[in-house]
């Protein structure tokens, strides 16, 4: 590229030379003038209007942003901007198993397994609740003969088949996924910090003992028809009333409890199962939902990962089980000299 | 210097462009192609003002030897079927006229026997091959729909592939300046649920068999559609070519096709693969896997979709010229 020269001069009076470089002012005020030194070479502006000029200016940039943009989307359908995003799942109960840190101590981890797990919905703040925005994901491939009209709509927006449990995650206003995305295990990484929600096995209607553990009465020395009763039920003649939300016997289980802040110590990305510590609410093959923490101790810890957010394609093949630093892998030789 | 080039680059761009604009966009070219196959199609049927009558011979096991009056030039091996059970009507893929393979919605012009094909026949081998070939005729009108208006989307000749390879593909060339352009996951997913909202609004493939002067006007903006009219025409024995329209959509293809999207099920554009630089380009071959309706499959798989698990490192078909026994 031609190097531009100019020399400045000082000039006084209305003489205005033909100087098109630079800015030509107007000629009464003007101190300054620039005269173009190069004259071997022209510039793109040189033969242009100064409507023309402002225009290409305009238009050049926007153009390239078109073309570089356009060279990744090209389809009408196009891809949603990546973001970092409060992560969640559906996933379903295998089973629990025990595991042993390196140091010795035994812990047990339940398993969870995501199938077919799809982003099904994004909902923004004002079409959810006016505060956050919401994702809805499905998880598990279920038969279309029992769902209604509305919810095979949704399915089939998103171009996945209709799931047995949907959920809705609240996330926030930038992190979007565009529906239809299927998640993985891998989404999580060992030595995160989980939240599971489930529905309890229901325990049917029970007595006050199983449902609140509460002492009962003894079993013998007198007790005449007393020994699972919960006893007095208030304190007496002062409130002269039992307190709402007295704890009496009813139907127990078959709720949504969330176990919170769960470790994770494995996942296997070639079944896709995560192995969360301690127990989780719900039988054998139910479908849970899976999120990132709550808990302030683990909040921080996990907004910063050490790792991206996992997205099938970008990553190269990750290794097929994934341990926690702490974690005792049990196929390898336990004693190393 | 460079910012120059660049912009004198740009500028020939531009007119060249603004001279090619007189072309029309892709949503004006498909209104266009669909007038002009609505204009014959309504020619065709004013041929016959006065309604004569023909005899329909059926050949259905367990309705042998029934006779149906139909109308000529009106009725279809799909209007013989509803004058039988709604069974015959959703779930027929192809008709035999005479022994010759018939599509469900082209009009019958004279006294014949009638047999209506179904995926779950003894013999499927017809209904197979007409099957693959509307998968691939509806992968290319996705293929066409999915660009953005700014990239002009080619699609060549249908390639002839058997039903045992795997996959059924569709050859395009798209605009050059997506020739550094991959597909990604994300894109594939994209065409993929195009081919399905194609497929839930179950639209009819409409057939329509129309002399070499009308296909050449249809595909008047096309140079290579217009040379495999000429082929397809030469090849012909009565010099005819049938295109089919399916929505606003009008192709050529190979042979008959199902009667509607709605037969297919489990849909699913696998991958894109460059075939290398070809006549009009780079020539690109998308595949996709599909199944019908009535014989959907489950298969367990620990990750990914189930299509995907089948036809991901599928390789491109090598020279898939083979034609089928029948046309």
């Amino acid at each position: 590229m031609a190097a531009w020269t100019c020399r400045h001069l000082l000039y006084r009076g209305a003489r205005v030379l033909a100087g098109r470089t630079g800015a030509v002012a107007a000629a009464d005020s003007c101190l300054f003038q620039s005269v173009r030194t190069v004259k071997t070479t022209t510039w793109w502006e040189e033969h242009l209007t100064e409507d023309n000029k402002s225009y290409m200016r305009k238009s050049l940039g926007e153009e390239y942003n078109r073309q570089i943009a356009a060279k990744l989307h090209p389809l009408k359908d196009e891809p949603w901007p990546r973001q970092e995003w409060t992560k969640g799942l559906v996933a379903v109960k295998l089973g629990m198993a025990p595991v042993w840190t390196k140091t010795g101590e035994r812990h047990v981890v339940t398993m969870l397994q995501v199938q077919d797990c799809h982003v099904l919905n994004y909902l923004s703040k004002e079409e959810y609740d006016g505060h956050t925005a919401a994702l809805m994901v499905g998880g598990k491939n279920a038969s279309p003969f029992y769902k209604t009209d509305e919810e095979m709509e949704m399915f089939r927006l998103a171009g996945v088949p209709p799931k047995q449990k949907v959920t809705t995650f609240k996330v926030s206003d930038n992190a979007i996924i565009k529906p239809g995305t299927p998640l993985y295990a891998a989404h999580f990484r060992p030595g995160q910090y989980v939240d599971v929600t489930a529905k309890t096995i229901g325990k049917g209607f029970q007595g006050v003992m199983k449902r609140y553990g509460f002492k009962g009465q003894p079993a013998s020395h007198g007790q005449t028809k007393t020994h699972r009763r919960p006893g007095a039920s208030g304190p007496g003649g002062d409130p002269a009333k039992v307190f709402k939300g007295k704890k009496m016997p009813g139907m127990m289980g078959n709720v949504f409890d969330t176990a919170h802040g769960l470790k994770v110590w494995r996942v296997n990305t070639r079944y896709n199962v995560i192995y969360v510590h301690g127990s989780v609410p719900g039988h054998k093959n139910c479908l849970l939902k899976v999120r990132d923490t709550n808990l302030p101790t683990y909040v921080e810890k996990n907004i910063n990962p050490p790792f991206p957010t996992f997205f099938c394609e970008e990553d190269e093949q990750l290794p097929e089980d994934l341990y926690d630093e702490d974690l005792f892998i049990h196929t390898q030789p336990s004693l190393t000299l | 210097t460079m910012a120059c080039r660049t912009v004198c680059q740009l500028l020939q761009r531009r007119l060249a462009s603004s001279a090619a604009s007189v072309r029309l966009s892709a949503a004006e070219e498909r209104g266009r192609r669909s007038a002009v196959f609505s204009r014959e199609q309504a020619r065709q049927r004013s041929l016959y003002p006065r309604t004569e009558k023909i005899e329909v011979t059926l050949q259905i096991p367990g309705l042998q030897g029934t006779l149906l009056v139909m109308n000529k030039g009106l009725s279809t091996p799909h209007s013989c079927a509803r004058h039988l059970t709604e069974w015959y009507v959703t779930s027929s893929a192809l008709a035999l006229v005479d022994g010759k393979p018939w599509s469900l919605h082209q009009p019958l012009t004279q006294s014949c026997s009638l047999s209506l094909l179904a995926f779950k026949d003894t013999d499927p081998l017809l209904v197979n091959q007409a099957y693959w070939r509307s998968c691939a005729a509806l992968l290319g009108q996705v293929l066409q729909d999915a660009f953005k208006e700014d990239f002009s989307v080619e699609l060549l000749r249908l390639p002839e592939v058997l039903v045992t390879s795997g996959a059924f593909c569709c050859d395009v060339v798209l605009d050059p300046q997506l020739d550094a352009w991959n597909p990604s996951e994300e894109s594939l997913r994209s065409l993929t649920r195009g081919a399905q909202q194609l497929i839930h609004r179950d639209l009819p493939w409409e057939p329509l068999e129309v002399a070499p002067p009308v296909a050449l006007e249809v595909f008047s903006h096309s140079r290579c559609k217009q040379e495999e009219v000429e082929e397809k025409s030469a090849q012909s024995p009565k010099g005819t070519v049938i295109l089919y329209r399916c929505g606003d959509h009008v192709l050529l293809s190979g042979g008959p096709l199902v009667a509607r999207t709605g037969l297919c099920s489990q849909y699913e554009v696998t991958a894109i693969h460059r075939l290398g630089e070809g006549k009009w380009g780079l020539h690109r071959r998308a595949q996709g896997l599909s199944l019908p309706l009535q014989q959907q499959v489950r298969v367990e798989v620990p990750t990914g979709s189930t299509n995907e698990a089948i036809s991901d490192t599928l390789t491109p078909p090598s020279a898939p010229e083979q034609t089928p026994p029948q046309q």
